[in-house]
This record gives structure tokens, C-alpha cells and sequence, in this order.
């Protein structure tokens, strides 16, 4: 009231801005009357192209605390948590290298954005458990001021769970760990399914899980498009290109055994700028790994893998990118609005896209059948052969249904036990990791985004407990493995 | 004179002669003699000090400060091999030119004995120290930091220049040696206010003053260890020596004209110790400090009293040595993490423990830890301060409190708690950087046993 009141009464005079921009007067948009000059000046002084003072303003700085590599929702998350609990304003300088400004083969963007909390392992539970928490009240996380809210499209239609008679018992074991970590979980017999949802036909049913709250679907880009505004009105940096070296320190050590270890630090990060030869050394202390599916590649320019196998010095990270195809289809006489996000005990799974009777839905195929991943092109016959004959049988409306669309999005998979790895590297000690959730990523990637932060800041996971997700566990053997992958 | 002259000229064509082995050795050898030598300036039997010649003399005020810039040499020298260790070998010669350069400025400025000559000196070591913070800085602030620095220095020093030479023609001379004898007429009018603060504001914005002070965080942040080590240690007391000096020609109206520069001061160093308490940079902690101290330094200058003379001196030296050894403290952080980020070097008392007994002999000299010759200084300008008003004294007080509480904070966030995951594998601390410690480090304590030598000209 104040303000309208001030803004008629001085529309002419101080306060035309708003009560809280700041003009620099004649030093307004330096960069653009630079610019100007030094074309006007090319028209009376033609000469070569060297000039004393380039602008630089599209490379990265020079020297940044934390280099984030990846700028997908876990990297945004990550800087974002990061900003949001150092302990004093502006303590940290973070920087975000994304090499595709458009995000066209980022795992983020092309995801369905589910979010569930039937998991089995009780660190998914809670990671799934927080990030609901943080989506309901996102704007109470990511609002920024004079700038719209976000509508995150929240729709909580919950996921059901197919098991048959042998995984019935897994899946009863898992509800219990569910509910014991306060996920709200019905189990369902084929009965009460078929009471409950009459769309579905239940032969070869067990047993059915059913998320009666906090589960169901989102929109990605718009948790991406939150983090980054919000992160960047905290004064992370950002830069677009690709990291091509990492140069580090190495200390050589010799272990008690008489085995040669090197300990290195990564001091150096060289960025190559977008469409051009420009490579830019950004000075830093700190590196983050969240590079999604091509985490690995990243991981080996800092020397971690290469190395005789079986040792720690060679144990690689194993994460790769693994294609996944979703299709959209038409069906007008399909399940309807209550349709959760139904996973079949074929691996098939679909869901309900908007209110046009539009469903999308694939499924993940077998290891011997992965295919390439070189680029996104969607192979139909997938359709026609793993998923439709699936659901089709599961749910007899989908018989008939005409394919609208389709795409293919990466899963940064870990090969190993297709769980995230969050933590520093033993060796290269202050490389962390944040990636390899194989699929469940975006939905964990708040409470990701937090443990990373707390383990960079204070040294050591407060919220939630991701120890059994280090690095380590790839030398050790010890699996820690996920029985609800979709 | 020509002892200490012509030997550090010489440092120049021992640089470029060096074969790329020796560089280093050499140098820091032959400076090091150089300030060794420079350590037999300490002794002054007479008030008058030492004349060499018409242009050069030195006494009890510019004694301890030319040892003090001569023992900086080979310490700046030792701290800077690290960062230019993978520079071209030119480069390195020319950045130690460069140093030697500043060198030579900053002897022949505390032993000129003609205002003019300290004038031309004063300005002529801005442009040494922009070339280090331009060139050798690390980040694109350095480009601002250098254009704050150069351009805060010159429009405070312009209208000194005009001063000095209206008094020059007034008096027929600018030595040392007449000005107690030759005091000019000046009538107390507003041009004499006028002369007072023109003379004033060069020196202000050097020590610097706390509502000009911008430029020393910029300048300290950015700048390569020794540019800091330079900046901290020397370029400062040129400001609190010209007061002194100068002050000398103002003779009655320096006690009504101080009253903003004193004020500013005693709040100035309040604010600047708080703002101490909020920095996440270290060496932006480390440079607050500094202009909290030579605030301080600030006030008892302007009381002309023989003890304010005493403590500015005391504190100068003291503040030298300890700022110059915080620095290189910080740097042997920033040489590892490559960050200057405080929280993310913590908890290094695990890891590197006899560094960390060098950052609490630091950290307890820089909150005037007795008996050493800070808290002397202190004391003196408390003391000082009080005779003045009483009412200073609680702001001194809680500079005192303050300054401890951000000492001790640098410390304990720094040294003690829970490393970080990330530090473990640091370089342990070579053998150099132990050195460089010590060698700042016995020097105050060698001092606080004998501290007559530092105590200036009216001891």
C-alpha cells in the first residue's frame, strides 16, 4: 500500500524503479557501451582484431571454493544447499559448469518425475521422504523476491506395486521397513485391487503396495528452473562449458602392505567454453561430481579407476549412461484420473499424463538388451514387443491405444548395485560424489543436495545417513542394493 | 647510507646474473646479510640520530622502521617460491626486480631527510606494489583492487604535495633538522585548516583511516603473499612515519584540527574489529585487523604526546611483524586448499600441529598478548588516549575485548574442531615455511626483551 501510494504520489521522480533495484547511473550496462565504443571506434580506426581489454564475462572465474560438475537438478540442489548452510553469507564461492545450456540430453529434463518412497533401503525412504516435505513447501525453500512462485504440479496419485507370488514376500518385508520409517503404505490383496481399481486385471497377482500420500508425480524442469533461480540469487556462479582436465596434486604413498598409493588433490579445473577454443583454469578446493550419466568420464580425468583392478587405486566408478525409453499414448478409454503409477512384475510400468486421457508408461529392459546409448533415438519396436503386450495384458482397456509420441533419457546407472554414491573419494580427496542414482535421482535430489552439503561443511552426514552410499563399498564388495528398481 | 643502498641497487644485477639454481639461494642470502647488517642501526646515541649527508639521515623514529623494511626483504623473498615456482624464469627475475625496486623506494623514503625527497619516495613505491597486485594477483578482482589502491593513495596525496610545496616557500626549507627550529606563521584561519588537512589526508588514506579505508581489503585480499607482506608490514608505517614528520610544521593547530581524525579513529577500529567477527576470507579477516591496529596507531600520532609517540612506534614495529606473519600464515593455507575460505581449512591442528603452534604465537601477538611489544604499544596509546579524554577509554576497552575475540575466533576456526574430509592428504609444512615463521617471529620476542631501541624519539 505503501509503495502504490509512493508510486503515485513520485511516479515522476525517485522512486520509478521500485523500492528495491539500484540504478549505477552512467555505469549502467558497462559491458553493452564498451561494446558500442569500440565499434564506433573500428569505423575510424580499422586495424586488427587485437584489442588490450576483452571481454571475458562469458568464462568462468578464475578461482571458485566449490566446483560443481553438472549442472542438472542434483548440481543445482547441491549449490543450493551449499549457499543455503554456510554458516556465514558469502563465506563460499560456487560454481556450476553445465556443458548444454539446453539440457537436451540432461537426464533431468527427460525424466518422468516420479517420486515414491517404496523403497528398501531405508536411506531411500528418507531421501524420498524429505524431498516430498521440500516440494510441498518449495516455495517456502526456493521463493525469490519480486519474481513469480512456482507451481510444481504436484500430482499426488501415488504408485502401486505388482508383485507376483514369489516377490510377495520381499515386498511385504520392504512395506514394513516403509512404514517403520513413517511412509504412509497400504498393502493390497489381488481383491481389494481389483475392489480399488477395476481397470486392472489381476491374474498373476500376489500382492499389491499401494502410496496412499506423498507419492506420485512432478515437474522437473520446474524443480531445475527453482534451484537454479534461486541458487543464482544467492550468488552461485554459473558457466557453460565442458570440463576437460582436472589437475591435481599427487602425494605417492606406500600403504603398510608395500603398496603404492597416490593421494592426489584436484587444485585445477579446466572448462572449455561452449562453441569455442577458449579453456579457462578455474582455481578451486573443492570438486563435486554430479555429472549425471556422464559421471564416469569425469571421474576418470581425475585418475580414479586407472589402476590394476582389485586394488583401491583401480577401483573405477561405475557409473554409465543407460538408455530408457518412454512412450505417449492415446487412450480415451483407459483408467481414468485415479490412475496411480502402476509398476507391473514385468517391469513395465505407466502412468497418467494429463487430463486428456494421455498415459505414458515404458519399461526397463534386460541387461542383454540395453540399448546403445550414442545418442536418443527411440526404438518403436520396443514398444511393440516389451512393453504394450505387458500392459495390455495387465490392463485389458489399454488394447487399444494409438502411440503419440516418444523420447529416450539417460539413467546415470550404477552398474555395481544401481544405488547413488554420495561422498568423498578415499584417494582424491576432495572429489565428492553426488550420482549413479539409476533412475531415482530427481526424486532424491533435495535430500541429496543437503547430505552433500552437510558432509562438505561440517564433515559429516546431520539430516540423513548416506554412509552405507560412499565410494568405498566398490572396493569393499559390499552391495547395498535396491529390490524396487523401475 | 651507501651500505644499505648500493648493496640493495646491487640485489638487481644479482637477480639477472643468477643461474636458475642459485636464484632463490642468492637473493634471500645477500638480503639477509643486508638486514643483519641493517641491525647495527638500532643503536642511536644522540637525539639527533645519525646525518650521512644532506639527504639522508636516520634517528630513533626511522631507525627501527628501515631494519624493519630491510628484514622484510628475504622474508618476502622466502614466502613468494611457492606460488612463482612454475613461472618462467624471466618472470620470476622480474617480480624479484620488482620487490627489490619497492626496496630501494621504501629505504631511501625513511631516510630522507627532505620532506619533498620523502614525498617523491612515498609516491614512488605505489607503483612497485600495483605492478605485484596487477600482475601477480590471482583473481579478476585484482584488476579493481589495483585501480582502488593507486587512485585512493594519489587523490590523498595531491593536496599534500601542495601543501609541501607552499610551506617549502614559506619556510625556504623542508629538512628534518630545521623544522623544530623554523616554525611557519600560520594564522587560524580556514586556510590554515585548510594546509592542516591537505598534509593530513596523504597519510590518512595510507595508514589508512577508517572511513577511507576501502582499499585495504581489496588491496591485501588480492595481492600475492609478499605484495600482502609489504602492504601489511611497511606501506602502512609510511603513513603513521609521515604524521609523525609532518606534524612537526602544524605546531599549534594540530590539537583542535585532529578531533575528526581521532574520532573516526576510535570508532573506526571498533567497526573494523567487528567487521573481523563476520569475514569468511582469511585474509580479509587478517586486513580488517590491520586497520584496526593502525588505527590505534592513527590516534596516538595525533596526540604529539611523548607517550603517543612511543606507542605508534611500538605498535608499528610490532604490528609489522605480526600482520606480515598472519599473512604468511594464511598463504601456507591457501598453498594447500587453494582457497581462502576459512571454513573450509579447519580443524589443522590435527593435521599440521607445529604450524598450528605458529598461528597461536601469532594469533596471541596480534591480541596484545603480554609481554610482547603489541601489548606495550597498546598500552602507551591507551594510556595516551586517556590523557585525552576520559571517555576513550571504553572505546579503547572494547577494541581491546574485540580485537581478542577475533583473534581467538581465527584461531579456533582455523586450528581446532573436526577437519574436513578433504584435508588429510595436504603437504605436510616444509622446512621453509618453519623458517619464515621463526624469523618473524623471534625478532618480537628478541624485542619485548629490550624494547628501549623501538620506543621512537621521545624515550
Amino acid at each position: 500500500m505503501i509503495r502504490r501510494a509512493l508510486q503515485v504520489g513520485f511516479s515522476r521522480g525517485l522512486l520509478t524503479r521500485g523500492l528495491r533495484t539500484r540504478s549505477g547511473g552512467p555505469f549502467n550496462d558497462r559491458d553493452g557501451k564498451w561494446a558500442e565504443f569500440k565499434k564506433k571506434l573500428q569505423v575510424f580506426w580499422p586495424g586488427g582484431s587485437w584489442e588490450p581489454f576483452t571481454d571475458t564475462s562469458h568464462l568462468p572465474p578464475e578461482h571458485a571454493d566449490v566446483v560443481i560438475v553438472g549442472g542438472g537438478v542434483i548440481g543445482w540442489s547441491v549449490a543450493y544447499w551449499l549457499k543455503r548452510l554456510e554458516a556465514r553469507k558469502n563465506a563460499l564461492r560456487v560454481l556450476v559448469v553445465e556443458q548444454d545450456p539446453t539440457y537436451s540430453m540432461a537426464s533431468t529434463g527427460l525424466s518422468i518425475g516420479g517420486i515414491r518412497q517404496q523403497f528398501s533401503l531405508p536411506q531411500n525412504i528418507q531421501l524420498s521422504l524429505f524431498s516430498i516435505e521440500f516440494l510441498r513447501n518449495i516455495n517456502e525453500y526456493l521463493a525469490v523476491p519480486d519474481e513469480p512462485l512456482l507451481d510444481i504440479q504436484f500430482n499426488p496419485s501415488g504408485y502401486l506395486l505388482l508383485a507376483s507370488e514369489e516377490k510377495a514376500a520381499v515386498m511385504e518385508h520392504n512395506v514394513k521397513i516403509q512404514r517403520q520409517e513413517g511412509a504412509k503404505v497400504c498393502l493390497l490383496s489381488p481383491k481389494q485391487l481389483k475392489d480399488k481399481f477395476p481397470w486392472i486385471n489381476t491374474e498373476g497377482i500376489a500382492l499389491a503396495s499401494y502410496g496412499l500420500e506423498n507419492e506420485g508425480w512432478f515437474d522437473p524442469w520446474c524443480l531445475l528452473q527453482g534451484l537454479r533461480r534461486k541458487a543464482l540469487s544467492m550468488g552461485v556462479y554459473h558457466s557453460h562449458g565442458k570440463v576437460v582436465n582436472l589437475v591435481s596434486s599427487v602425494r605417492s604413498m606406500m600403504t603398510s602392505s608395500g603398496e603404492q598409493v597416490d593421494l592426489k588433490r584436484i587444485y585445477e579445473v579446466h572448462v572449455k567454453v561452449d562453441n569455442s577454443l577458449e579453456c579457462q583454469p578455474v582455481e578451486c578446493a573443492i570438486v563435486i561430481n554430479a555429472a549425471g550419466a556422464w559421471s564416469g568420464e569425469v571421474a576418470e580425468l581425475a585418475g580414479i579407476g586407472i589402476g590394476s583392478p582389485g586394488t583401491l587405486q583401480g577401483t573405477r566408478l561405475p557409473v554409465e549412461p543407460r538408455k530408457r525409453y518412454v512412450y505417449v499414448w492415446h487412450c480415451p478409454e483407459g483408467p481414468g484420473l485415479e490412475a496411480p503409477l502402476l509398476t507391473d512384475i514385468t517391469g513395465s510400468y505407466f502412468r497418467r499424463e494429463g487430463l486428456g486421457g494421455y498415459y505414458l508408461g515404458g519399461c526397463s529392459p534386460m541387461e542383454e538388451e540395453e540399448p546403445d546409448t550414442k545418442d536418443l533415438e527411440v526404438d518403436h519396436d520396443f514398444f511393440q514387443k516389451k512393453v504394450w503386450p505387458y500392459l495390455a495384458q495387465r490392463i485389458p482397456a489399454f488394447n487399444s491405444l494409438k502411440v503419440r509420441s516418444a523420447w529416450a533419457g539417460f539413467y546415470d546407472y550404477n552398474t555395481f548395485d544401481q544405488n547413488g554414491i554420495v561422498g568423498p573419494h578415499p584417494l582424491v580427496s576432495n572429489m565428492y560424489f553426488a550420482t549413479g542414482f539409476s533412475g531415482h535421482g530427481l526424486q532424491h535430489a533435495p535430500g541429496v543436495g543437503r547430505a552433500v552439503a552437510e558432509v562438505l561443511l561440517n564433515g559429516n552426514f546431520n539430516t540423513i545417513d548416506l554412509n552405507p552410499f560412499s565410494f568405498n563399498r566398490f572396493y569393499r564388495g559390499k552391495k547395498v542394493l535396491e529390490n524396487n528398481i523401475i | 647510507m651507501l651500505k644499505i643502498l648500493t648493496s640493495t641497487f646491487m640485489l638487481i644485477p644479482l637477480t639477472w646474473y643468477s643461474k636458475k639454481p642459485w636464484l632463490w639461494l642468492n637473493t634471500t642470502m645477500h638480503s639477509f646479510i643486508i638486514s643483519i647488517w641493517s641491525l647495527t642501526l638500532l643503536y642511536h646515541d644522540s637525539d639527533l640520530g645519525y646525518n650521512y649527508n644532506n639527504y639522508f639521515s636516520l634517528d630513533s623514529l626511522s631507525g627501527p622502521l628501515l631494519i624493519l623494511s630491510c628484514w622484510l626483504l628475504p622474508l618476502m623473498i622466502i614466502a613468494s617460491q611457492n606460488h612463482l615456482a612454475h613461472e618462467p624464469l624471466v618472470r620470476k627475475k622480474i617480480y624479484l626486480t620488482t620487490l627489490i625496486i619497492l626496496q630501494l623506494s621504501l629505504i631511501m623514503a625513511f631516510t630522507a631527510s627532505e620532506l619533498i625527497m620523502f614525498y617523491i619516495l612515498f609516491e614512488t613505491t605505489l607503483i612497485p606494489t600495483l605492478i605485484i597486485i596487477t600482475r601477480w594477483g590471482s583473481q579478476n578482482e585484482r584488476l579493481n583492487a589495483g585501480l582502488y589502491f593507486l587512485f585512493y593513495t594519489l587523490m590523498g596525496s595531491l593536496p599534500l604535495l601542495v601543501a609541501l610545496l607552499y610551506l617549502h616557500n614559506n619556510l625556504g626549507s623542508l629538512h628534518m633538522l630545521t623544522m623544530t627550529l623554523v616554525a611557519p606563521t600560520l594564522d587560524s584561519s580556514m586556510s590554515t585548516s585548510l594546509l592542516w588537512y591537505a598534509c593530513m589526508m596523504a597519510f590518512m588514506v595510507k595508514m589508512p583511516l577508517y572511513g577511507l579505508h576501502l582499499w585495504l581489503p581489496k588491496a591485501h585480499v588480492e595481492a600475492p603473499i609478499a605484495g600482502s607482506m609489504v602492504l601489511a608490514a611497511i606501506l602502512l608505517k609510511l603513513g603513521g612515519y609521515g604524521i609523525m614528520r609532518i606534524t612537526a610544521f602544524t605546531e599549534p593547530f594540530t590539537s583542535t584540527l585532529c578531533y575528526p581524525f581521532m574520532i573516526l579513529s576510535l570508532w573506526g577500529m571498533i567497526m573494523t574489529s567487528s567487521i573481523c567477527l563476520r569475514q569468511t576470507d582469511l585474509k580479509s579477516l587478517i586486513a580488517y585487523s590491520s586497520i584496526s591496529h593502525m588505527g590505534l596507531v592513527i590516534i596516538a600520532a595525533l596526540m604529539q604526546s611523548p607517550m603517543g609517540f612511543m606507542g605508534a612506534t611500538v605498535l608499528m614495529v610490532a604490528h609489522g611483524l605480526t600482520s606480515s606473519m598472519l599473512f604468511c600464515l594464511a598463504n601456507t593455507n591457501y598453498e594447500r586448499t587453494h582457497s581462502r575460505t576459512l571454513i573450509l581449512t579447519r580443524g589443522l591442528q590435527m593435521i599440521l600441529p607445529l604450524m598450528c603452534a605458529w598461528w597461536l604465537l601469532a594469533s596471541l601477538a596480534n591480541l596484545a598478548q603480554p609481554p610482547s611489544i603489541n601489548l606495550l604499544g597498546e598500552l602507551l596509546v591507551i594510556m595516551t588516549s586517556f590523557s585525552w579524554s576520559n571517555f576513550s577509554l571504553i572505546l579503547l576497552g572494547t577494541n581491546t575485548v574485540i580485537t581478542a575475540v577475533y583473534s581467538l575466533y581465527m584461531l579456533i576456526t582455523s586450528q581446532r574442531g573436526k577437519f574436513t574430509d578433504h584435508i588429510y592428504p595436504i603437504k605436510p609444512t616444509l622446512t621453509r615455511e618453519h623458517m619464515l615463521m621463526t624469523l618473524h617471529l623471534l625478532p618480537l620476542l628478541i624485542i619485548s626483551t629490550c624494547p628501549k631501541f623501538i620506543l621512537g624519539v621521545t624515550y
